[in-house]
């Protein structure tokens, strides 16, 4: 068996050094760009966020993306509500829904829905720490049998990043990561808050931002770009290959 | 499963240049992803300083190798995973076969992973008796019909829809249709089978990021995150040198990678893994192994000639605007890496000696580091192999490749040497060449050495006068 | 820079001993524009195919003939692109390790030019005032193109030239197949990559196809004569020095 401190010094001596030597390869503060691009996210307003929309609806039509218009939470619950009524499961006839525990999807009150009372809704909170280590088995076994179970799973992200479309959505209790990835639909609904221009702009708030450097990355990040696709077979471009086929994202208003 | 057999390059290489179903699928690749990819650098808002940029953040990285490991291990440690050090191919599947059988695993999930294959895996584990699944659809695909990958992206690009057609029906027993959708689909619930039962899942690395500890994997199907989310236990293989300092060198990295691999701005998934779910986090694997695999990396990193290699991402970009690449396709090159970045590792990550056709068979041509996202000097680097070929090098452990050709290389260097000679060679020649077949000036056979190139071309005949001649005289009228 | 005077005359070996008429149009085109040229009788090849297959003892040893009979021109010009790189760039490398060498490579490295480059960039000639009253198509050569990055110039020569129609290839800028001793050590894969060219070429519907290579331009023609396709192969020179 190789120690790490073999395996590490082999490196060392490859790289014609001692041992390893603690070296500047990390950064430790913000260049100005960075800086401003911190200062830009933050002062950003609400208007200067309005043309990011056009961004995601363009961008969402070469990526298979189904980019909703409605803004309103109103609108926003009866679109999804719609949804689920109209869209077919893909393993078997029952339908039924599972969805994250986060305060944006708790307010849209799907549960009161009186279109929905034959769907069962669950809601991945099952897991609190405190339990015993057999009682979190039981708990984790219950979310698994229901993310399998639903059709469509519904979450919010952190961040939403309007040149690509992406989602970024770090792991936490109440936010099982296989929502947005077993059921064959996923429908994302985001504060229009959560808006960022690029790429670059999440780098920068996950790298410096102090509130994301406290929680750091977490043990699972995703970065969601469209839904499943391959081209393994004669570059012929085909959606749902082993994760969503479907992807439907909802932007909510700041004035709602 | 890919065995390694680049001496067969040439063989391999006529058999398929003979494949008209393979060459329609090769330049289709090429047309498809070269242009796309090169219009995605052309239009990077940071412009191609970001190319060159992203290209010393690896540099830094290697240079810095034993730091950025050290602090990854510390720091995926810290999130509760458990990290392992493989020197050598066999002990890398020694660890993972371990864990397998400690925790009485039945089923595996595997992601596509370029390290899995270089080290044998899937036939170790199998031994076992573990049902192991490749879940890339195309890696999938090659699984089911026992075939090498021909491309490190787009693994089974050759097989037509007919073909999948066939196998699906045979091997699923699904019924016959050839429209990709639908092919599609049933490969999809095939595996979402396997997903849902596996209990360990088998990713890759395709480039770590030292500072928060993570590593990262990017895919367009979900077939990653689905093994990596799913299984109780996460095994990632990572070769030793897939990893970037921070994040925000990272992020241009992955940007580049994207375009490199598939002409996209951005991978459809990219997964951070920095350990296993945290205990009150409703799903995710419970365990999470890292494998950091040398096998032979650390050779290459003592070399200043090829240490450049060890940036090398594995996108894919180079494959799709090799000429040599676009004729013979992957299965050539008899290793998991082919194409001009195959060139250059395969020889040395199995051997000089025995890869001799892959240093030599390339043109030379350069439209390989033009693709390469970090502009990597494969041609550089072809020609240092090429260099230790002809004259042996101890430390590689390679014998000068053919003796017939360094004498030609000799005697042609004593007559290049001095014009006298070089001058009377040719006179020579000018007269042997009337005993070759000939038309309108152009010979159409020529002895060896130089018969290879009249297998398929006509050659001029060498001037009745050479420049020189003709300057010489010209002067002398001039003079007169 | 200044405009030369006197220029010197790098023949590559191939047009010196296959194809002495792209030299002769070299010359005249050269001699147009009111150049003193000199050749150095005693030249031969840089050693560019001994330093590709990896020879590189053989290569360093022309290396060393090229600086002693070249080191003293005030500046040199060469009709092959392939050749101006193994100078300007290979040399560099062969040299690496030995500083006193090294030097008199950088000197040359920086004074040596290809022929469509040298009409551009230092002379700012743009037209020659030739004539070719035909349909025409241009093969960007890998190592003029990529390693040289000189696209702009024979481009810009060949826009210039009277009468003449200009048809772009698909893919002019891939590669012909040919990478020296590659095409003979190798030459089933050579063949089917030249085979994809001469269908280009073809399929511009040029009557004939140009470059600043005669390396290319050779392996070109060797195609196109086996198949005896009536395309006429002429380095760029030869239609610069057509009235
Ligand atoms: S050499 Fe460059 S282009 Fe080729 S696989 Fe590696 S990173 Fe990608």
């Amino acid at each position: 068996m190789t120690t790490q401190k073999e395996f590490i010094q082999d490196i060392s001596t490859a790289l014609g050094r001692p041992t390893p030597v603690s070296v500047d390869v990390f950064t430790v503060a913000p260049t100005t760009a960075e800086q401003d691009i911190l200062k830009a996210v933050r002062q950003r307003s609400s208007g200067e966020r309005q043309p990011f929309i056009k961004t995601l609806q363009e961008v969402s039509v070469p990526l298979h993306l189904d980019f909703h218009p409605e803004r309103s939470l109103e609108d926003i619950r009866q679109a999804i509500i719609t949804l689920i009524l109209e869209k077919d499961p893909e393993w078997g006839t029952k339908k039924s829904v599972v969805r994250w525990d986060h305060p944006l999807l708790n307010s849209l009150n799907l549960e009161a829905a009186a279109e929905l009372k034959d769907i069962p809704l669950y809601i991945t909170n099952h897991v609190a720490a405190t339990s015993s280590a057999d009682d979190l088995q039981a708990q984790r076994q219950q979310t698994r049998k229901e993310v399998e179970a639903s059709f469509i799973g519904i979450t919010s992200a952190d961040y939403c990043i309007a040149a690509t479309a992406t989602l970024a959505m770090k792991t936490r209790p109440g936010q099982a990561r296989s929502v947005s990835l077993v059921p064959s639909i996923h429908v994302a609904v985001v504060e229009e808050s959560r808006l960022l221009a690029t790429l670059k702009e999440l780098y920068t708030l996950l790298k410096w931002d102090e509130a994301e450097q406290a929680e750091g990355l977490t043990n699972n990040l995703s970065l969601i770009s469209g839904p499943s696709k391959t081209g393994d077979i004669e570059l012929v471009m085909v959606h749902g290959a082993h994760g969503p086929r479907e992807l439907h994202l909802f932007v909510v208003s700041d004035h709602r | 499963m890919s065995t390694i057999a680049p001496e067969k390059y040439k063989e391999n290489a006529s058999k398929n240049i003979a494949d008209p179903v393979l060459q329609k699928a090769l330049s289709g690749l090429q047309e498809r992803l070269g242009p796309a990819t090169e219009n995605l650098y052309n239009s990077l808002p940071e412009g191609h300083k970001m190319r060159t940029e992203a290209h010393q953040f690896r540099r830094k990285a290697i240079d810095n190798l034993d730091v950025l490991l050290s602090t990854l291990v510390d720091k995926v440690r810290g999130h509760g995973g458990i990290v392992h050090f493989a020197k050598t191919a066999e002990e890398a599947v020694e660890i993972c076969k371990k864990i397998a059988l400690d925790n009485d695993v039945k089923t595996v999930v595997k992601g596509k992973s370029m390290v899995t294959e270089e080290v044998g895996l899937n036939l170790a584990l199998e031994k076992e008796g573990i049902e192991v699944y490749e879940t890339d659809l195309g890696e999938y695909i090659l699984q089911l019909s026992g075939e090498a990958p021909t491309h490190i992206v787009a693994p089974a690009i050759h097989k037509t829809r007919r073909e999948v057609a066939e196998l699906f029906t045979e091997k699923l027993g699904t019924p016959y249709t050839e429209d990709p959708p639908i092919l599609t689909r049933y490969a999809r619930k095939a595996l979402r089978e396997k997903f849902l039962k596996a209990d360990m899942g088998i990713s890759g690395c395709n480039l770590a990021c030292a500072e928060t500890g993570h590593i990262v994997t990017v895919s367009n199907e979900g077939n990653i995150r689905m093994s990596t989310t799913l299984p109780k236990i996460h095994v990632a293989f990572m070769g030793m040198e897939r990893i970037v300092a921070n994040l925000e060198e990272q992020q241009s990295i992955l940007r580049l990678m994207s375009m490199g691999a598939a002409a996209q701005e951005i991978g459809g998934y990219v997964s951070y893994v920095g350990g296993p779910a945290e205990v009150d986090h409703g799903d995710g694997p419970q365990e999470f192994h890292l494998i950091i695999i040398d096998n032979g990396r650390s050779k290459i990193l003592a070399d200043p000639e090829f240490r450049e290699m060890l940036c090398c991402i594995r996108c894919g970009a180079c494959l799709n605007v090799c000429p040599v690449y676009g004729k013979i396709g992957g299965q050539a090159y008899g290793s998991p890496y082919c194409g001009p970045v195959g060139a250059v590792v395969t020889p040395l990550l199995f051997g000089i000696n025995n890869s001799a056709d892959l240093c030599a068979g390339e043109t030379l041509c350069g439209a390989c580091k033009q693709a390469c996202p970090l502009e990597i000097n494969l041609p550089r680097m072809l020609l240092a192999l090429r260099s230790k070929l002809s004259e042996g090098d101890p430390d590689w452990d390679v014998q000068p490749k053919s003796k017939g050709e360094n004498l030609i290389f000799a005697s042609w260097q004593r007559f290049n040497s001095n014009r006298k000679v070089y001058d009377l060679l040719l006179g020579l020649m000018r007269v042997l060449q009337h005993l070759l077949p000939a038309k309108q000036g152009m010979i159409s056979r020529l002895p060896w050495p130089l018969s290879g190139w009249t297998a398929n071309r006509n050659m001029k005949k060498l001037a009745p006068k050479t420049f020189m001649q003709q300057w010489r005289e010209k002067k002398e009228k001039k003079g007169s | 820079m200044n405009k030369p005077e006197k220029v010197t005359l790098f023949i590559q070996c191939l047009v010196d001993t296959v194809f002495p008429e792209t030299g002769a149009a070299m010359v005249t085109v050269l001699e147009s524009l009111g150049l003193k040229l000199d050749c150095p009788a005693n030249q031969t090849c840089c050693g560019q195919p001994a330093f590709n297959a990896g020879h590189t003892r053989e290569a360093r040893a022309a290396a060393v003939k090229f600086l002693d009979i070249f080191e003293d021109a005030e500046i040199i010009v060469c009709p092959s692109g392939s050749c101006v790189n193994m100078v300007r760039d290979h040399y560099l490398d062969l040299f690496a390790d030995d500083p006193k060498m090294l030097v008199r490579a950088q000197a040359v490295s920086r004074k040596i030019y290809e022929f469509t480059e040298f009409l551009v960039d230092v002379l700012g000639v743009e037209s020659v005032g030739a004539r070719f009253p035909h349909k025409v198509t241009y093969h960007a050569s890998c190592h003029l193109n990529r390693f040289l990055g000189i696209d702009r110039q024979p481009r810009t020569l060949l826009a210039h030239i009277d009468d003449m129609t200009l048809v772009e290839m698909k893919g002019a800028d891939t590669c012909c197949g040919f990478g020296g001793t590659f095409a003979v050590k190798y030459s089933e894969i050579s063949g089917a990559v030249l085979a994809e060219k001469v269908k280009n070429i073809v399929d511009s519907g040029a009557e004939v196809v140009t470059g600043c290579d005669m390396g290319c331009l050779m392996n070109i023609q060797g195609m196109l004569s086996r198949k005896n396709i009536p395309i006429e192969v002429k380095h760029i020179a030869q239609l610069l020095a057509e009235k």
